[in-house]
C-alpha cells in the first residue's frame, strides 16, 4: 500500500502548516528584506549573500514547522498505526518509506515557496534580479532536509510516547521549531566554532541552502563575509556527510520505536 | 477466536481498576456486553486489539498474543482512533484502509450510497458530526469481509433510520460479533444473542438476550445465583426466576441495583 499521496494531501491540508510554515516566513521575509537591512548598502555579490544567508535561514525555520506538524499529527496517531501493524498489510518498514518519500517531496514543495518569495521580495528590495544559482542542488538539499525533519519529528515524539507518556507531548511537539530558530538565528548572528557548524543538522542544512542559492560555500563568519568578502568556509561534502549521518542513525531509532509503538488515546492527553 | 484470560488493567494515575479480572471466550457466536458509561466496555475492547496495556492477564486472537499478531486482516472495529492514520477526506481514508485491509473501496463507498452518508466523503473526520464520524467507524469496521466485529457504542448519536438500518447489516454478519452499548432498550434488536453486563470493570454473565426477562436482581449473594457482583455498595446477585427486581423493562443496569439499595 503506497500511503504517498495520502501523506501528503493530509499534510497540505494542515493549516497550521501553511500558517506558520509559510505565510510567518513571509512575513520574516519582507523583515529581512525592508527592516533588518535599512541603511546598509551592498554591493551585488553582498545582496546574493545576504539574500542566501536569509534563504537558508526561512527555508530552515518553514521545514522545522513540518517537522513540529508530524510530530503532532503522530501524538495523535498511535492507535491508528498500533491497529494498523496488527490488523492490516501496514508494516512499519512500509509505513516509515512512504512518509519518509512524503516528507522528502513536502521538504521541496516548502523550500521552492521560500526560494520564490525570497526571489521575489529581495529582488524587489534591492531592485535586481536574484535567482538562485544551483537550483538542482536547492532541490536535492530540499529533499534531504525533509527527510531528516521527519526522521527527527518521528524519534522525538516516539520516544515521548513510547516511554513517559502524552505529558510532554507539547513541549516535545515544538522541539524541532525551537532548536531551529535557535540554531538558525545563532549561526547568522554569532560566529559558531566549525566544528559546531558541521556537527548540527540545522546547520547543515541551511549552510546546504546558502551554497544552493549564493553558488558559493557558507563563511564561517557571514557578517564579515558580507562586509569584507572574505572568511573562511564551509565545505558542503562534510555538511552533507554529517546530515546523512543524521537522517541514518535518526531513522534507525524511529524503526524501533515504530516497532514498539505504544498506542496513546487523545483522551488522555487531553486529560493533561 | 478471541479469549480474554483474568484481565485487570488500571490506568495510569488511576484509582480504581477499569477492568477487574474480566475473562470472555468469543468463538462463533455474536455477544452484546451493556453497561453503563465509565463501567470498563470500551476498556474491555481496546485490551482486546492490544490498544492498551495488559499488566495482568491474557488476551489472545486466533490462539496468538494479541501483542504478537501482525497483518491479521479479519479482525476489525469502529473505534474512531485506529482510523486516525492520515487527516484526510472520509473518501480517501476508505481508498488507505481498502489498501491496507485488501479490500474493494467501491464496496464500502457503496455502503456509504446505502447510508445516505455520500456527503462524509468529502469532509475529514474531524469536520463531521459525532454520530457521523460513529457511521464512517461502523461502516469501515463491518467492510472488508470481517470475520471478528469489535464494536464500541455503534448507536451512539446515530439517528433512528440508521441504527435500523445497521441493526440488520449487523444481523447479516456471519460470524462472531462483540457489541457493547449503555442502551438496555436495545437489547430486544438481538434477542438471539449472547449477553453480558458490565459494572465497575466486572463482567458478569454470560446470558441470552432472550432470557432477559426471566432475569432478576438481588441484594446480597443469593444462593444459585447465576452471577454475582461486588460493588461499593455491597454484593448483588443475578438470578434466575426470582429475586428482588426484575431486569424485564429496565433501564440500566445502575437504576436497578441503586433502587434495591
Amino acid at each position: 500500500m503506497n500511503l504517498v499521496g495520502p501523506y501528503i494531501k493530509a499534510m497540505l491540508l494542515n493549516r497550521t502548516l501553511w500558517f506558520w510554515g509559510v505565510a510567518f516566513m513571509f512575513f520574516w521575509l519582507v523583515m529581512g528584506a525592508f527592516v533588518f537591512n535599512s541603511g546598509s548598502s551592498f554591493s551585488h555579490a553582498g545582496a546574493v549573500d545576504y539574500t542566501a544567508s536569509w534563504y537558508g535561514i526561512i527555508a530552515l525555520f518553514s521545514l522545522s514547522t513540518l517537522a513540529t506538524t508530524i510530530t503532532f499529527s503522530l501524538s495523535y496517531s498511535t492507535s491508528a498505526l498500533a491497529y494498523g501493524f496488527r490488523f492490516t498489510r501496514l508494516r512499519p518498514r512500509d509505513y516509515l518509506l512512504s512518509v519518509l518519500a512524503g516528507s522528502g517531496v513536502l521538504g521541496i514543495f516548502l523550500s521552492v515557496i521560500m526560494a520564490v518569495a525570497s526571489v521575489g521580495v529581495f529582488s524587489l528590495h534591492f531592485g535586481f534580479a536574484l535567482v538562485p544559482a544551483n537550483l538542482l542542488a536547492l532541490l536535492g538539499i530540499s529533499a534531504v532536509a525533509g527527510t531528516f525533519m521527519l526522521v527527527l519529528a518521528m524519534s522525538l515524539m516516539l520516544t515521548v510516547v513510547n516511554y513517559l507518556g502524552l505529558r510532554n507531548t507539547n513541549f516535545v511537539g515544538f522541539l524541532p521549531l525551537l532548536l531551529a530558530y535557535g540554531f538558525g538565528i545563532a549561526q547568522v548572528n554569532v560566529s559558531l566554532p566549525p566544528w559546531l557548524e558541521y556537527a548540527s543538522p540545522y546547520t547543515d542544512i541551511s549552510s546546504l541552502f546558502y551554497q544552493a542559492f549564493a553558488g558559493s560555500a557558507y563563511p564561517v563568519d557571514l557578517s564579515q563575509a558580507i562586509l569584507t568578502g572574505s572568511s573562511a568556509s564551509l565545505q558542503w561534502p562534510y555538511l552533507l556527510l554529517s546530515l546523512f549521518v543524521w537522517i541514518l542513525v535518526l531513522s534507525a531509532i524511529s524503526t524501533v520505536l515504530l516497532r514498539r509503538i505504544r498506542p496513546r488515546s487523545v483522551e488522555e492527553g487531553r486529560q493533561i | 477466536m478471541l479469549e480474554i484470560s483474568h484481565l485487570t488493567l488500571t490506568y495510569p494515575g488511576g484509582h480504581s481498576p477499569a477492568l477487574r479480572d474480566v475473562s470472555l471466550a468469543l468463538d462463533r457466536e455474536k455477544m452484546v456486553v451493556v453497561g453503563a458509561n465509565g463501567s470498563g466496555k470500551s476498556t474491555l475492547l481496546k485490551a482486546a486489539l492490544g490498544l492498551v496495556p495488559v499488566p495482568r492477564g491474557t488476551v489472545h486472537l486466533r490462539d496468538r498474543d494479541v501483542n504478537d499478531i501482525t497483518g491479521d486482516l479479519g479482525i476489525t472495529t469502529n473505534l474512531g482512533e485506529v482510523y486516525r492514520l492520515m487527516y484526510v477526506p472520509v473518501g480517501d481514508l476508505i481508498r488507505v484502509y481498502a489498501g491496507l485491509k485488501g479490500g474493494d473501496p467501491r464496496e464500502i463507498e457503496g455502503r456509504f450510497h446505502d447510508f445516505e452518508l455520500e456527503e462524509t466523503l468529502r469532509h475529514r473526520m474531524h469536520e463531521l458530526s459525532t454520530g457521523q464520524q460513529k457511521m464512517v467507524g461502523n461502516l469501515l469496521a463491518m467492510s472488508f469481509r470481517p470475520e471478528l466485529v469489535l464494536l464500541d457504542e455503534p448507536f451512539d448519536n446515530v439517528d433512528f433510520t440508521r441504527r435500523r438500518q445497521y441493526v440488520e447489516l449487523l444481523q447479516s454478519h456471519d460470524g462472531p460479533l462483540l457489541l457493547n452499548t449503555h442502551e438496555f432498550e436495545l437489547l430486544r434488536h438481538f434477542s438471539d444473542w449472547d449477553l453480558g453486563f458490565m459494572f465497575e470493570g466486572q463482567l458478569l454473565g454470560r446470558f441470552r438476550v432472550a432470557d432477559l426477562d426471566r432475569l432478576y436482581v438481588s441484594r446480597g449473594e443469593a444462593p444459585g445465583a447465576l452471577a454475582v457482583l461486588h460493588t461499593r455498595l455491597g454484593a448483588f446477585s443475578i438470578t434466575r426466576d426470582h429475586g428482588d427486581v426484575p431486569l424485564k423493562g429496565a433501564t440500566s443496569l445502575n437504576a436497578v441495583m441503586e433502587g434495591i439499595a
